[in-house]
């Protein structure tokens, strides 16, 4: 089929390149997938070798449960410190000094000339 | 007798001029270059990439006398132009360039959450479709995968790949036409790469609802350093066994992010990622650029390539939004994946998850999707490198 500037032509698409074509896409696929699942099971292997390894350290008179209770006002303290320490916190400074003018109005109580001249006469 | 001869040497030095030798498409491809430069200022697009590739097209431009004794276009054997695109002929540029993205990305989002990984697969819908799609306009099976790439969004994949299927070919004369299609094809990518927040945002908009949009992911758990040097070599293995024809991305690009993670070799990462990377990113923009001389460049196959790479990209964005939106009916409701991550499927770092970011923050300033978005992010580039390979291996 011909159109007025491009000739399309299904027909130039084999089977191989076809099946060429969705075999590379699933072997991508694949391979990302098989990324993926190394990492959910390095994760599962991880937390199964900490919970042995703490079931070991743990001695038994210390196996009793550990009940943490923890208020309100607790919980909003560390919150508030939290909160406190991110928003003050500077991943990257500026770099940039800057001098803040700041204009005082004139008098001859600010006059640093009058005050020379006025220490200068009395010597 | 004596006027003669000052009329013949004004002659020479006006035929020796820019002016005498310039044509209307010279013309054309200097404004081009103009306007990119303006646009890449103006609306600050990619800058850093944008400005050396513009620059690059001016300068490729300029009409010169074609027989003069010395080699001076790009496309002379000898000329300095020439050795400094032999980087670029040869597939050295991306790989190197793949070093110090190595050593720039922290794989971290991708570890914490690895589901989010086979949205970067996801993505790599668009150069399938765009590899067939190619094919029925016509183009040659290796031409459609040089074209293909573009979908990426990755100008070094891109760039790779069509030199190795150029260099693969051999004497063929297709060969020599593959390698032509390096500048139209590199300067597509990087230019999709730059209009990432003009391309991607009504596609974002178009295949999500606001309710979708809104969805706030899980927090990441913090990665131990351990992990972060055990993965970039799993990786390694993983996508090199699978494909060996990518190993020139894939092996420098594992290789600066372990130069990154061992925490040792500081000084190695640091000078990889920043003075190195800058001074490839300058070649790879101006050599690009000045590969786009007029008569090899104003071609119909070269609109094709534009229209077609288009078209790669923006199915490439779309596959990765559907398909996270599938993920999500199997998903438990607390483990729900924002669909705007998956845009960022395409290698287009970081540009791509930062406007899924921004995206998401349109609708809910206080919903932060950047580190969900760098896993899709850093796993297009990976799946892209692998496809790069496997298109290798398939056609060579």
């Amino acid at each position: 089929m011909r159109t007025l500037f491009i000739a399309f032509d299904p027909t130039l698409i084999g089977s191989q390149t076809l099946i060429l074509t969705i075999l590379g896409y699933c072997i991508v696929l694949l391979t990302l997938s098989a990324m993926a699942f190394l990492m959910v099971r390095f994760h599962a292997i991880r937390d199964y070798m900490r919970t042995r390894r703490l079931k070991k350290e743990t001695p038994p008179a210390a196996a009793a449960p550990l009940k943490v209770v923890m208020t309100g006002e607790e919980n909003a303290a560390i919150a508030a410190a939290l909160y406190l320490f991110f928003s003050e916190l500077h991943d990257q400074e500026k770099y940039v000094m800057t001098i803040k003018k700041v204009s005082r109005t004139y008098s001859p109580w600010s006059s640093k000339f009058y005050n020379i001249f006025n220490v200068m006469k009395h010597w | 007798m004596k006027l003669l001869l000052i009329n013949n040497l004004f002659q020479g030095i006006w035929a020796d001029t820019g002016f005498s030798n310039l044509y209307w498409d010279n013309g054309i491809m200097i404004l081009v270059g103009i306007s990119l430069i303006v646009l890449a200022i103006k609306f600050n697009l990619k800058p850093i990439l944008l400005i050396p590739l513009a620059v690059g097209i001016v300068i490729g431009n300029i009409p010169f006398m074609h027989s003069t004794p010395y080699p001076l276009g790009i496309y002379a054997e000898g000329s300095i132009l020439h050795y400094l695109f032999f980087g670029v002929l040869k597939g050295i540029y991306p790989a190197l360039i793949f070093l110090g993205l190595g050593a720039m990305v922290d794989l971290s989002p991708m570890i914490a959450n690895p589901k989010l990984i086979i949205l970067g697969a996801a993505a790599q819908v668009g150069i399938l479709v765009t590899f067939l799609g190619a094919i029925i306009l016509g183009f040659p099976i290796a031409h459609s995968a040089s074209i293909a790439i573009i979908g990426g969004a990755d100008g070094n994949t891109a760039i790779f790949l069509t030199s190795q299927l150029a260099a693969g070919l051999g004497n063929l004369p297709a060969a020599a036409k593959v390698q032509g299609l390096i500048g139209p094809v590199a300067i597509a990518a990087y230019l999709y790469m730059a209009l990432v927040p003009v391309i991607q945002p009504p596609i974002m908009k178009l295949l999500t609802t606001k309710k979708e949009r809104l969805i706030r992911m899980k927090p990441q758990r913090t990665v131990s350093r351990n992990e972060k040097i055990a993965f970039p070599l799993v990786f390694l293995l993983l996508t090199a066994f699978v494909a060996p024809a990518s190993l020139p991305l894939l092996g420098m690009f594992f290789f600066g992010n372990i130069l990154k993670e061992s925490g040792l070799t500081k000084q190695l990462a640091g000078t990889v990622s920043t003075v190195m990377i800058d001074i490839l990113v300058i070649l790879i923009g101006i050599t690009v650029g000045a590969s786009t001389q007029a008569d090899v460049f104003l071609k119909w196959e070269s609109i094709l390539i534009f229209v077609l790479g288009a078209l790669s990209f923006m199915v490439a964005t779309a596959g990765g939004i559907i398909f996270a939106k599938v993920m999500n009916i199997f998903l438990k409701k607390e483990n729900q994946i924002n669909p705007l991550i998956g845009a960022a499927g395409v290698a287009a770092v970081p540009d791509s998850a930062r406007i899924a970011h921004e995206m998401g923050q349109k609708e809910d300033s206080t919903n932060h999707l950047i580190s969900h978005a760098m896993a899709p992010n850093i796993a297009g580039i990976i799946g892209s490198a692998v496809t790069a390979g496997l298109f290798l291996a398939f056609i060579l």
